[in-house]
């Protein structure tokens, strides 16, 4: 009987302090010693999430966002994020691949021309934007994102593929 | 307390009974907000001419006229379109849901009422829409496009159960005459302007459905026909169809307007891409019927000169069609034509339109979702995957001026809602696993706080979010109807307040304080009295839904210059004024 009610009020302490850190307490460990009795919970689900948050915004992963990349370089794509991993997949990897490393293109990502598909307009769309897809997982939770580059041709780029 | 919410929460999740709320002040003055604008709205509205029960689409908050069209030739015209009035009415029953006062909803029958009873042509197709309006000074019917201004609904979804309520004849005979104005049943040629000479069809629904009008090219795509004269089938109009068939059908217990509508739904889910799942604006392009004189001219963008997009971005090649556009025109694709989908599929059981709004909008955001600079956005791209992001227009045309460049689109608040109602449609969790990710990522970065992971029952939401947006809100209490966690009622409640701080001002809801005009087809009353509806333990099933807000007139008037003639929508010309443009 005893040993019982011991266990049910073992239970119901660990109910309650899971559900306390569901409702946002900062705790991300919970010990209950109870005699002989130790359990450590770890971090809560919704700590993860807000890691996980936190990785998209503080890894550097989002630092070349927006900005024009002329020179193939390593775009240093953070792999790592206190314990989260983050990989990474190019829609165009033949000018951004998997890990961050940029080639630049040999011709020009678009040739424009007027609306009669004879008049070229030259250097309107030389740019390419390349999207890479991004996924942070940390204890089996997974958060997606998306990173977007834009990627100049190298010099003397050719331009001769319209497709209008 | 946490010990009182956690036995709470046992207790409602067990045996099914909704947790006790206490109606509070707060509860009460959003209500009375609400109140305030209805009897503002009637009180104005009526005043400017004690002849009639119709009400202007838009009151000026400043003096209690209505909002006037002014032609070129300078003529102010006080207009009443009831087309855009639908989430007034829906306000007005769902505020004697809640009072218990039944003058509210009276008022709604007796507007209705006499606009079904004057205002229909003999062919069944009402008076409203975008090129039509009734002049409130002479009550008569005016045209704002030309001298004979076609019918136009694009996601007006009328509350067809008021209307059958009020006029059950008039209603059924305006749903029939709808399709038989609009559809053209031999080749699925859909006319979004439909034509008030049209004899009404005593056999409409009757004809035979004929094949699948997209085929498939070698590699499994689908060919969008050009063969369309001038006839563009935008999802907009069909979502309109769709939705009065399903009604139709509902009601009367014939089978036939069901299946056309399903057909027609069918159209634009073979025309999407089978890759990446988005899906389209429209399943035809348009035939070429001008000279090719005229279509030199790139600002000359009648569809007689073409699909328009192959126009303007032809640099692209063949995927630059208007069909496949994903930066434009992605809310009657992605929010009013999936909430239509999903509302037919729960009250009429076709299952199958939940896994095609599944794949529209996930495959939308798994290409397309990206989070810049803390913001929910769209990157711009052609339904294939193929990135616009950073185009510069060579040459003006249907989607802008010459060196425009593309950029990222914003995501409004109303992609809550049709991912969430996904979400809710969906049986099997594995399915919802992927779509819940993306919309506890959307939420969080709204500024609401986190859902918590798939099934929403531990969530960890901002209570004190700044948010005021119905939107969000109807989201948060439909979060609240299907896991019964309190938290998402506060939070609608504090976002309810927002709203109420925000936009509420002179007795009137509008967009934001200085605007000068209240619309009568704003969602946030409706929005409010469903919360207030919820608290006081009537559901959000019971209660008037929420389903689209896009009402506009389209036409000619006179510019702001005052000299120029313009062609435009109200949204550009008179909704977009604030108090300080007013004299």
């Amino acid at each position: 009987m005893n040993r019982h009610f011991i266990f049910l009020l073992v239970l119901f302490l660990v109910g309650f302090s899971l559900t306390s850190c569901d409702k946002g307490d900062i705790t991300t460990t919970t010990t209950i010693n109870q005699s002989t009795t130790t359990i450590n919970t770890g971090p809560s689900e919704s700590e993860i999430y807000q890691l996980l948050i936190e990785t998209e915004k503080l890894s550097g992963m989002s630092n070349f966002n927006g900005v024009l990349i002329s020179e193939s370089l390593d775009l240093g794509l953070p792999t790592e994020y206190k314990g989260v991993i983050i990989t990474y997949s190019s829609r165009n990897q033949d000018i951004i691949n998997n890990q961050g490393i940029v080639t630049l293109p040999n011709s020009c990502w678009i040739e424009s021309r007027k609306q009669d598909g004879i008049t070229a307009v030259p250097n309107l769309n030389d740019n390419w934007p390349v999207v890479v897809d991004v996924t942070m997982e940390f204890m089996g939770q997974i958060r997606t994102a998306k990173l977007m580059f834009l990627v100049a041709p190298e010099i003397g780029f050719s331009c001769n593929k319209y497709l209008g | 307390m946490t010990f009182v919410v956690i036995i709470g929460l046992y207790t409602t999740n067990n045996l099914q009974a909704k947790p006790t709320i206490v109606y509070t002040d707060e509860d009460y003055e959003r209500l009375n907000a609400v109140i305030h604008h209805v009897e503002n709205v009637l009180k104005y509205g009526h005043i400017y001419n004690e002849d009639t029960k119709l009400l202007p689409d838009a009151i000026n908050t400043l003096t209690g006229e209505p909002a006037m069209w002014v032609f070129p030739n300078r003529a102010k015209v006080p207009y009443s379109n009831l087309a855009n009035q639908q989430n007034f009415f829906r306000t007005l029953v769902a505020l004697s849901q809640v009072t218990g006062s039944q003058k509210y909803k009276l008022e709604a029958m007796a507007s209705l009422g006499e606009f079904m009873l004057n205002y229909q042509n003999p062919n069944g197709l009402m008076y409203w829409g975008g090129h039509r309006v009734i002049n409130l000074d002479t009550l008569e019917v005016q045209s704002t496009e030309s001298d004979n201004g076609p019918h136009e609904l694009k996601n007006m979804l009328p509350f067809y159960e008021l209307m059958l309520e009020v006029n059950e004849e008039a209603t059924l005979k305006f749903i029939k005459q709808l399709w038989t104005a609009h559809f053209e049943w031999d080749t699925a040629d859909l006319n979004r302007h439909g034509s008030y000479s049209t004899a009404f069809n005593t056999n409409v629904f009757g004809q035979n459905i004929i094949p699948d009008i997209i085929q498939f090219d070698s590699d499994g795509l689908p060919i969008i026909p050009d063969d369309s004269p001038g006839k563009l089938p935008f999802v907009n109009s069909a979502t309109d169809l769709a939705y009065a068939a399903f009604t139709l059908s509902d009601y009367t217990g014939d089978p036939a307007p069901k299946i056309w509508a399903e057909y027609l739904m069918k159209q634009y889910y073979l025309a999407s891409n089978p890759n990446t799942k988005m899906t389209v604006y429209q399943y035809k392009s348009t035939l070429v019927t001008k000279s090719p004189q005229e279509c030199a001219i790139p600002t000359y963008t009648n569809s007689g000169c073409g699909d328009r997009v192959a126009r303007q971005f032809r640099d692209f090649g063949l995927i630059a069609r208007e069909s496949n556009v994903q930066w434009k025109n992605t809310q009657a694709i992605y929010v009013d034509n999936i909430l239509m989908l999903l509302e037919a599929a729960n009250k009429y059981n076709i299952d199958y339109f939940v896994d095609w709004a599944k794949d529209y909008i996930e495959g939308y955001l798994d290409y397309t979702y990206i989070r810049i600079n803390g913001k929910n956005m769209i990157i711009p791209m052609f339904n294939d995957g193929t990135v616009v992001y950073g185009y510069t227009t060579p040459e003006a045309g249907y989607y802008g001026p010459s060196n425009m460049r593309i950029g990222y689109v914003e995501m409004p608040t109303t992609y809550l809602l049709p991912i969430l109602r996904t979400i809710l449609s969906i049986e099997e969790n594995s399915e919802k696993e992927k779509l819940w990710n993306y919309f506890r990522e959307i939420t969080e970065t709204f500024g609401l706080g986190d859902v918590g992971p798939l099934g929403g029952t531990a969530p960890n939401l901002n209570l004190e979010t700044a948010i005021d947006d119905p939107f969000a809100m109807m989201t948060m209490i439909e979060l609240y109807n299907d896991t019964l966690v309190l938290d998402y009622l506060e939070v609608a409640r504090t976002i309810g307040n927002n709203i109420v701080k925000e936009r509420y001002h002179r007795g009137f809801f509008v967009e934001s304080e200085i605007m000068l005009y209240s619309r009568l087809d704003q969602p946030e009353t409706l929005a409010l009295l469903i919360l207030d509806g919820v608290i006081r333990g009537i559901s959000s099933n019971d209660m008037p839904y929420y389903l689209a807000d896009s009402g506009y007139i389209h036409g000619y008037l006179l510019a702001d210059d005052g000299v120029t003639e313009d062609r435009s929508y109200s949204h550009r010309y008179i909704y977009n004024k604030t108090i300080y443009d007013w004299e």
